[in-house]
């Protein structure tokens, strides 16, 4: 439906209006009357009728509206036409190439396998359990589990190890892709990156912050083992991101096409 | 056709000679979104000092142990009068005020969409507020004295309930912040369909300046947020004044129900304080930068997911009421949650900066303040969202170094960077850039001075809302390090008042667009006449006015 | 100086771009604050079913039949207001009075039903919003809903006489609309008041 007479696409503006002022402070003496006297609410329902219908006959039956001359003194804004999506640009986009994001999520995946089966081992190891590390995991989100001795934490329990699944799961991916991303800072050594600097940076912020994420880990974690299972995600999650080839980032494109839904610009599959 | 008559534009000099009775009669019965966004501004900065004398009442107080600067009684209506109105009187108004004014000049509109209902949404709120204050003569205390509410900005029950809350002082902050409430509801609604309906020619979703789009989410959480409050106090009301029972466990009501209740409208209301905030930061940032914003569209996608994610987090602040294993876990796991949409705006913030041409003007200061300063409260943030550590520091000075993080380093600094950015647009004239850096260093060290130091003090174990505290404690220090704090932020505030008032008439004047920005209320005049512009802009990508500058550049080709 | 709104309209968004009308978003948005303040309503009545020790509660004092009869009126409604714009979008002012006239009587009718059951729950009951949980529940919810249906038959009570004295006609069927989207969001909470109350509260869903 066309609205000619209304803003904000003609000059016009509606004219000023005292209507919605008296009407609010009708409503307001309305409530202010239970706190004081039963005379301040009779004053506000007058007020909030005469401001009703002082409103309301400036939109009915027509909207009451005035039109400004023009002031000048403006930069007028229309765009300019766009050059060729092909023509040569002065603009650098940056960066360039990175892995896919599919890579993050696989790389992230694997990690977490490999992970999990080091955390596994420790468990059987060192206290003979498979179910110990696992609801170590999830005490994360049930400080009450402190609390509980060992042959507790030691027996399985079904909840536990979905909330474990789910945070392990939750985080691998998301590390993995983090990893993804943050890849093009050390674009040449990804194995550096995942086999040492990545684990000595989640070691050295597990390590600050463990009795207050998850207490009952706390009393139980070894270190060298902790360590050694960073790694083993690092590598094995760097491993795989690694196998992947780097893709443009596709910046500049349109959404579309970015989701493959249709054929870039230049015609031809996107890489 | 029907005709409408035309008329010159009142702006500036025009005004100047017109007796003062005209000109208040003018500013009455305005509706345009302009007047209205400064009214909105100018009331909320009043209600700020007034907050602000209340607090520096507080910290003089608890300057010294065993203190008897004020009395129980008074210290719990200065923090209650404090909260309530630091949060509705002041934080909303201003949010809220500066959208009207700028979101229709970005998106290159005429006025709001409803310019009578937004006048009406304003002096709901202004009545609102006086209506609250009024109960400092009005409210019928113990012994027949005037009283102020003293049950807390979230006015837990059962303290509220008649038996424990006599008088009528809690129905004055029932009414007068419902009053205000539903003018909340009525800009948040105005601000939804402006920025759905009302965009100019070009101004899709995807071109509107990050504002809008943070606003647009603001307004639909007001709307969320607000109709809940209004219910639970009217239940409230109902138990105090017809003996209704919803919150009065001596009948089997819940006192547990009112805190979901209230929390469910206080969570996302935080995030209405603190997302028009980070539009103003995604304003600034790429202006003082001189580069487009990094990563716009996930700069939308973080925001929308804040939108979501703040309705489901509320219990975070009920870990200490014993929900149950479950309940915490879901709720500590869904507060996580919200730190990554968070954290990835800071990203976006740090990455359009990285590499760019930062030129620290006084809006870029308070910006790039608000940036360190909201990392430090988010990450406090997320400590509290673990609930071991929760059950620790709850309700300790711990959780008001948090949130003032949040809302003084976040939402008010943002809000003083946004003053200075668009104070030129709205007056005409520059503001002093001497003055608005010494109020700057000033409000940035006191700020730290006072509010660092109560983390350490909540840890200790100083609990919150409690008028002193005991000598050889440990608390002294960090007390009385809190307290001298005050005194760096009143200094910094007067000079920002004093520079707001003083540049109006002395300052240099701005032109256009003094910032060399690239949105569309640039390319208006300042003050922008009453229609906002001669030709409805027409804009084909996110900057427009770089476009216009850059015509054989535009950005539309990158977008 | 007089000038035509069509020389000042500069320029319409283009055909393609969404901009959904103003009026629309408006209600749109009122309509969903409006769902989040009587759902916590909602809440707080499911919450305590069941929860009384003493007194009246739903179980042994709401009678169900009258209220399916009020109900069938005040849901009717909503297919007549419908009609009714219809009728004005076509000129037909005799239909659209008709029609709604029609819904005021429904509506109308809606509400003498809760004054009825008041009526008998205060006299024969006893229950009042103070006399336990189910009373303030009670009385709050339905009485929010029942205030909700007077201000829209106040909002159409107006559009009638505005229609009686011929100010109203096909250009305004818009708004009339909208009108008719509040009347309608009215009716669809009253499915869900009436499903708690008196299916849940009464024992006969649980
Ligand atoms: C990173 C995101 C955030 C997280 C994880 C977070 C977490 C929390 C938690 C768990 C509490 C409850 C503490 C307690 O009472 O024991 C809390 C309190 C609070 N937060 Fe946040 N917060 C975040 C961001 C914000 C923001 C952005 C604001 C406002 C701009 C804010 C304002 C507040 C306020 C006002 C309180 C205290 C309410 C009161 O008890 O009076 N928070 N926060
Ligand atoms: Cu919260």
């Amino acid at each position: 439906m066309s609205e000619p007479r209304e803003a904000p696409y003609s000059r016009a503006i509606p004219t000023p209006t005292g209507g919605p002022l008296v009407t609010a402070f009708g409503v307001a003496m309305l409530f202010a009357g239970i706190v004081t006297n039963i005379a301040a609410s009779v004053i506000g329902a007058i007020a909030f009728a005469i401001g009703g219908v002082w409103w309301f006959r400036e939109v009915f039956p027509r909207e009451q509206l005035e039109a400004i001359e023009p002031t000048g003194g403006q930069s007028e804004v229309l765009p300019p036409p766009l050059p060729d999506r092909e023509a040569p640009s002065k603009r650098l986009v940056l960066p360039v190439e990175i892995h896919p994001y599919r890579a993050g999520v696989l790389g992230g995946l694997a990690g977490g396998a490999a992970m999990a089966a080091v955390a596994a081992a420790w468990g059987i190891v060192k206290h003979g359990s498979l179910w110990l590390p696992i609801n170590l995991l999830a005490g994360a989100v049930n400080p009450s589990m402190a609390a509980l001795g060992e042959p507790e934490l030691a027996a399985f329990d079904g909840g536990w190890l979905a909330i474990a699944c789910l945070i392990h799961l939750v985080l691998s991916i998301g590390t993995g892709l983090l990893f993804t991303v943050a890849l093009p800072m050390m674009p040449r050594r990804p194995m550096l990156f995942g086999v040492v600097v990545a684990p000595v940076i989640l070691t050295a912020l597990s390590w600050s912050t463990m009795g207050i994420v998850n207490p009952a880990l706390e009393e139980f974690i070894s270190w060298p083992w902790f360590v050694a299972s960073q790694v083993a995600f690092g590598a094995v999650c760097g491993f795989m991101v690694n196998r992947f080839e780097m893709v443009p980032t596709m910046r500049g494109t349109s959404l579309a096409a970015r989701l493959r839904v249709e054929r870039s610009d230049g015609g031809g599959e996107p890489s | 056709m029907s005709t409408l008559t035309t008329r010159p534009a009142e702006v500036g000099a025009a005004v100047g000679g017109e007796p003062l009775a005209t000109r208040l009669h003018r500013w009455a019965v305005t509706v345009d979104h302009k007047r209205l966004g400064i009214m909105y501004v100018l009331s909320g900065l009043v209600f700020f000092l007034v907050g602000g004398i209340e607090a520096s009442i507080m910290r003089a107080q608890l300057a010294r142990p065993a203190n008897d600067l004020v009395s129980p009684e008074v210290f719990n209506q200065l923090f209650t009068m404090h909260g309530t109105t630091m949060v509705f009187l002041v934080g909303m108004p201003i949010l809220l005020g500066m959208g009207n004014y700028l979101v229709p000049l970005m998106i290159g509109a005429r006025d709001m969409a409803f310019p009578r209902l937004n006048a009406f949404g304003f002096w709901l709120f202004l009545f609102g507020g006086l209506l609250l204050y009024f109960s400092y003569i009005g409210a019928q205390g113990l012994y027949g004295t005037a009283v102020a509410p003293d049950v807390g900005w979230f006015a837990y029950a059962p303290l509220t309930d008649r038996t424990f809350s006599r008088g009528n002082s809690t129905d004055y902050w029932i009414l007068g912040i419902m009053v205000s409430g539903f003018g909340s509801i009525a800009t948040g609604l105005n601000l939804v369909v402006t920025i759905l309906s009302m965009r100019c020619r070009g101004m899709t979703l995807m071109r509107m300046p990050l504002l809008a789009w943070m606003m647009l989410i603001v307004g639909l959480l007001v709307l969320a947020a607000l109709g809940p409050l209004t219910a639970a106090q009217v239940m409230l009301l109902f138990d105090r004044n017809l003996g209704a029972h919803f919150f009065d466990p001596q009948e089997g009501g819940s006192a547990v129900l009112w805190q979901h209740f209230f929390w469910f409208f206080g969570h996302p209301e935080v995030y209405i304080l603190v997302l028009p905030a980070f539009g103003f930061v995604s304003e600034i940032i790429p202006t003082f930068s001189r580069k487009v914003i990094f990563g716009y569209p996930l700069m939308v996608a973080a925001t929308v997911a804040i939108g979501f994610i703040s309705l489901s987090v509320w219990a975070h602040h009920m870990f200490a009421v014993g929900m149950g294993p479950a309940l915490n876990a879901f709720f500590s796991a869904m507060t996580f949650m919200i730190a990554v949409p968070t954290g990835i705006k800071i990203f976006n913030w740090i990455g359009t900066m990285w590499g760019g041409r930062i030129r620290f003007a006084s809006p870029m200061l308070f910006a790039t303040g608000f940036v360190a300063m909201f990392v430090i409260g988010g990450l406090t943030g997320i400590m509290l969202a673990m609930v071991p550590f929760d059950w620790q520091v709850s309700d300790s000075y711990f959780v008001v170094g948090h949130f003032h993080y949040v809302l003084f380093g976040g939402t008010v600094f943002a809000i003083f960077g946004a003053l200075h950015y668009w104070y030129p647009k709205a007056v005409g004239r520059m503001l002093d850039e001497t003055v608005a850096k010494w109020s700057f260093w000033l409000l940035f060290a006191g700020f730290n001075l006072t509010f660092f130091p109560m983390h350490i003090s909540g840890m200790l174990g100083m609990p919150r809302r409690i008028y002193t505290f005991q000598p050889d404690r440990g608390l002294e220090l960090w007390n009385v390090l809190s307290s001298s704090g005050v005194v760096l932020q009143a200094a910094g505030v007067i000079l920002i008042v004093w520079n707001l008032l003083r540049s109006a008439r002395k300052g240099a004047v701005a032109g256009n667009d003094p910032w060399d920005a690239w949105t569309l209320e640039w390319a208006t005049t300042s003050p922008p006449p009453e229609h906002n512009f001669d030709v409805a802009p027409t804009v084909g990508s996110r900057r427009p006015l770089w476009d216009l500058k850059h015509p054989e550049d535009p950005d539309g080709r990158y977008e | 100086m007089a000038a035509t709104s069509d020389s000042l309209a500069a320029a319409a968004p283009h055909a393609e771009e969404w901009r959904p009308a103003r009026g629309r978003t408006g209600m749109a948005c009122l309509i969903g604050m409006e769902c989040f303040f009587f759902g916590t309503f909602i809440v707080a009545f499911l919450f305590y079913v069941g929860k009384d020790t003493t007194g009246p509660t739903g179980k042994t004092c709401l009678s169900i039949g009258p209220v399916v009869v009020w109900s069938i009126c005040l849901i009717s409604s909503s297919f007549t207001v419908v009609a009714a714009v219809k009728a004005l979008a076509k000129a037909r002012k005799a239909a659209f009075e008709f029609w709604l006239g029609l819904t005021l009587l429904l509506g109308g009718a809606f509400i003498y039903g809760t004054v009825m059951e008041w009526r008998g729950l205060m006299l024969e009951h006893e229950l009042f919003i103070s006399t336990n949980l189910f009373g303030s529940t009670y009385y709050s919810l339905v009485g929010f809903h029942a205030f909700h249906v007077v201000l829209g038959l106040t909002v159409l009570g107006l559009l009638w006489t505005l229609s009686k004295f011929g100010h109203l006609g096909p250009e305004d069927t818009e708004r009339v609309e909208l009108v008719s989207w509040y009347w309608h969001f009215v009716d669809v909470v009253w499915i869900f008041v009436f499903t708690s109350v008196y299916l849940i509260g009464t024992g006969i869903l649980s």
